[in-house]
């Protein structure tokens, strides 16, 4: 593996940890199978594309995003919350549905953003390689998010969200609005994913439809490759784990399609991915097998 | 003070399996009393219970709180009035967060939260305090997941979660029924302590007539989802488990067939 393949990995993991932490967020702190992310991940993307394209600022474009996301995020809440549907099919709903208001959004299954002004941009040409700048500059704002949501679900309002996944009985015991939490708890979730997909769209030049396919996989591998390595030792050890288990994910792939002996060629990444989350669920159910 | 006036409950209604589990049920509980519930299965405690609760709305009737008509307020809206303790020790705290998580989500029961740290220096410490006034050791525990303490230990801790945010009632519903007779007791023993203590509304429901006549003020017997027995004062005071039975087959005129309730 190259030195720009390996920090490109680097690069693709620190997207993904936005996903992974979203992902954390609906089916661990939530316990709720949220699988909306498939299209927030591209919408979050078309939206930031579109409004860049359009000469809105980019910050801001990633901002709309996530409300974007967020507002994806809501629509299945209510669906579940509201109307009784099952929480892993009203996320399936909204997951098709969204691809609909994707190709919307943008018009055409693809939006090309070469040579426009990104959130990245500013911080090209100052030195560094561009192959070391993206992943710093997303490297940030992953630390950023992790000091955010870690710090939210130690509060007072955190902790109602965690006793709403955990207990949700107790929860409404202690007066927590248990239906509010879930609405919260997921726009939240989807409007990380989104934002993913707006730095997707930025740091590869380009926002597609279709990009989302398997993003909730993506982000899972992550979640369960940082719970195996790290344990469950608090919340910010598992936040640390998403983003960590999200880098090694990639850098794993990376390594699977460039290994020769394989002999694996791009088109076999969904079955890679599905094998290593596969491995990664199984493994530690057979280690404590073992033990037993 | 709480009561409820002419409460009926009717699960299923319309439909074959129609259910009248409260019949006109009213009661009303001075401030400051400690109030036994006994009853065999199905003569409607839970359900009383669950509509002071807010579990369970009301088909007919007014439940009343302190001065607010709460007879159409969900359980969420109501919890800061309400402190309670579940029979399960798995329902009543959250197996995935620690101690003192646990009592921080308990301590602003009802109340606003906001985004500052549930945890700080004060509450912390405070927490560790009530914790050690257990004497089971606990207090060095205070980081442990809520899960790896027995049931005995979720439910002492549970009672001091319940004390831990201003109530108007105490609900205790078989909180001792899971647990074994020694820990039973110490949790007997602990709830007469906190409830004389703090002089808490209490309202316990139990399976256990011993307890019925050990522990309160008043003791009230529910079957068919109707009162049939409240006494109070010296002629509770007198009464003895074999009087409480006499009394139960009389009222009703038939025989007592429910083993549950003469054990103990």
């Amino acid at each position: 593996m190259s030195l720009i393949a390996f920090w490109g990995a680097v690069e693709l993991g620190l997207v993904y940890a936005f996903v992974a932490i979203g992902v954390y967020l609906a089916f661990r702190v939530l316990d709720f199978p949220d699988l909306t992310v498939d299209g927030s991940f591209p919408l979050g993307a078309a939206v930031a594309a579109v409004l860049i394209i359009a000469g809105v600022n980019p910050w801001l474009a990633a901002a709309v995003a996530m409300v974007a996301g967020a507002l994806a995020g809501l629509v299945t809440a209510v669906l579940n919350v509201r109307f009784r549907i099952l929480n892993l099919l009203a996320s399936i709903l909204t997951m098709i549905a969204l691809f609909s208001v994707n190709l919307r959004v943008m018009g055409k299954p693809n939006v090309a953003l070469i040579n426009a002004d990104t959130m990245i941009s500013p911080f090209f040409g100052h030195g560094l390689r561009d192959f070391y700048v993206r992943p710093l500059f997303v490297g940030v704002l992953v630390v950023i998010a992790v000091i955010v949501v870690w710090r939210f679900l130690e509060s007072d309002a955190g902790l109602s969200m965690r006793a709403t996944g955990a207990n949700a009985r107790m929860a409404r015991a202690q007066g927590v609005n248990t239906n509010k939490q879930i609405y919260l708890g997921i726009a939240l979730s989807n409007a990380l994913v989104a934002l993913g997909g707006a730095l997707f769209a930025q740091t590869n030049g380009f926002a597609d439809v279709t990009s989302g396919v398997g993003t909730i996989v993506v982000g899972l591998a992550a979640v369960i490759i940082g719970e195996t390595l790290f344990g469950a030792r608090g919340i910010l050890i598992a936040l640390i784990g998403c983003v960590v288990g999200s880098i090694l994910y990639r850098i794993a792939i990376q390594l699977a399609l460039s290994s020769d002996i394989l002999g694996l060629q791009a088109s076999d990444l969904n079955f890679v991915t599905a094998l290593l989350v596969t491995v990664a669920l199984v493994l530690p159910r057979l280690r404590r097998g073992g033990a037993a | 003070m709480i009561s409820v006036s002419d409460i009926k409950v009717t699960f299923g209604k319309g439909t074959p399996l129609q259910k009248q589990a409260l019949n006109g049920v009213s009661l009303t509980i001075e401030e400051g009393q400690f109030v036994t519930v006994i009853g065999s299965n199905g003569a409607g405690k839970s359900t009383l219970l669950g509509v002071l609760a807010g579990d369970v709305i009301a088909t007919e009737g007014k439940v009343t709180i302190g001065t607010t008509d709460v007879t159409r307020q969900g359980t969420a809206a109501r919890a800061g009035r309400v402190a309670r303790v579940f029979q399960d020790p798995l329902t009543g705290s959250c197996g995935a967060l620690s101690i003192e998580e646990n009592l921080a989500l308990a301590a602003r029961r009802g109340e606003r939260r906001g985004l500052a740290s549930a945890l700080g220096p004060q509450r912390r410490a405070l927490f560790r305090d009530r914790i050690a006034e257990l004497n089971l050791g606990l207090e060095n525990r205070m980081r442990d997941r809520m899960d790896l303490l027995s049931g005995g230990q979720r439910q002492a801790v549970s009672l001091v979660m319940a004390t831990l945010a201003g109530s108007d009632v105490l609900l205790l519903d078989e909180h001792t029924a899971a647990l074994d007779p020694g820990m039973a007791e110490f949790i007997m023993t602990l709830t007469q302590k906190i409830v004389s203590e703090r002089k808490l509304t209490t309202l316990m429901v139990t399976h256990s007539m011993r307890q019925a006549l050990d522990y309160g003020h008043r003791t009230v017997m529910l079957h068919g989802g109707e009162i049939v027995l409240d006494v109070a004062g010296d002629s509770r005071k007198t009464l003895q488990v074999e009087d409480l039975i006499a009394m139960f087959r009389k009222m009703r005129g038939q025989t007592l067939d429910d083993d549950a309730l003469l054990i103990g």
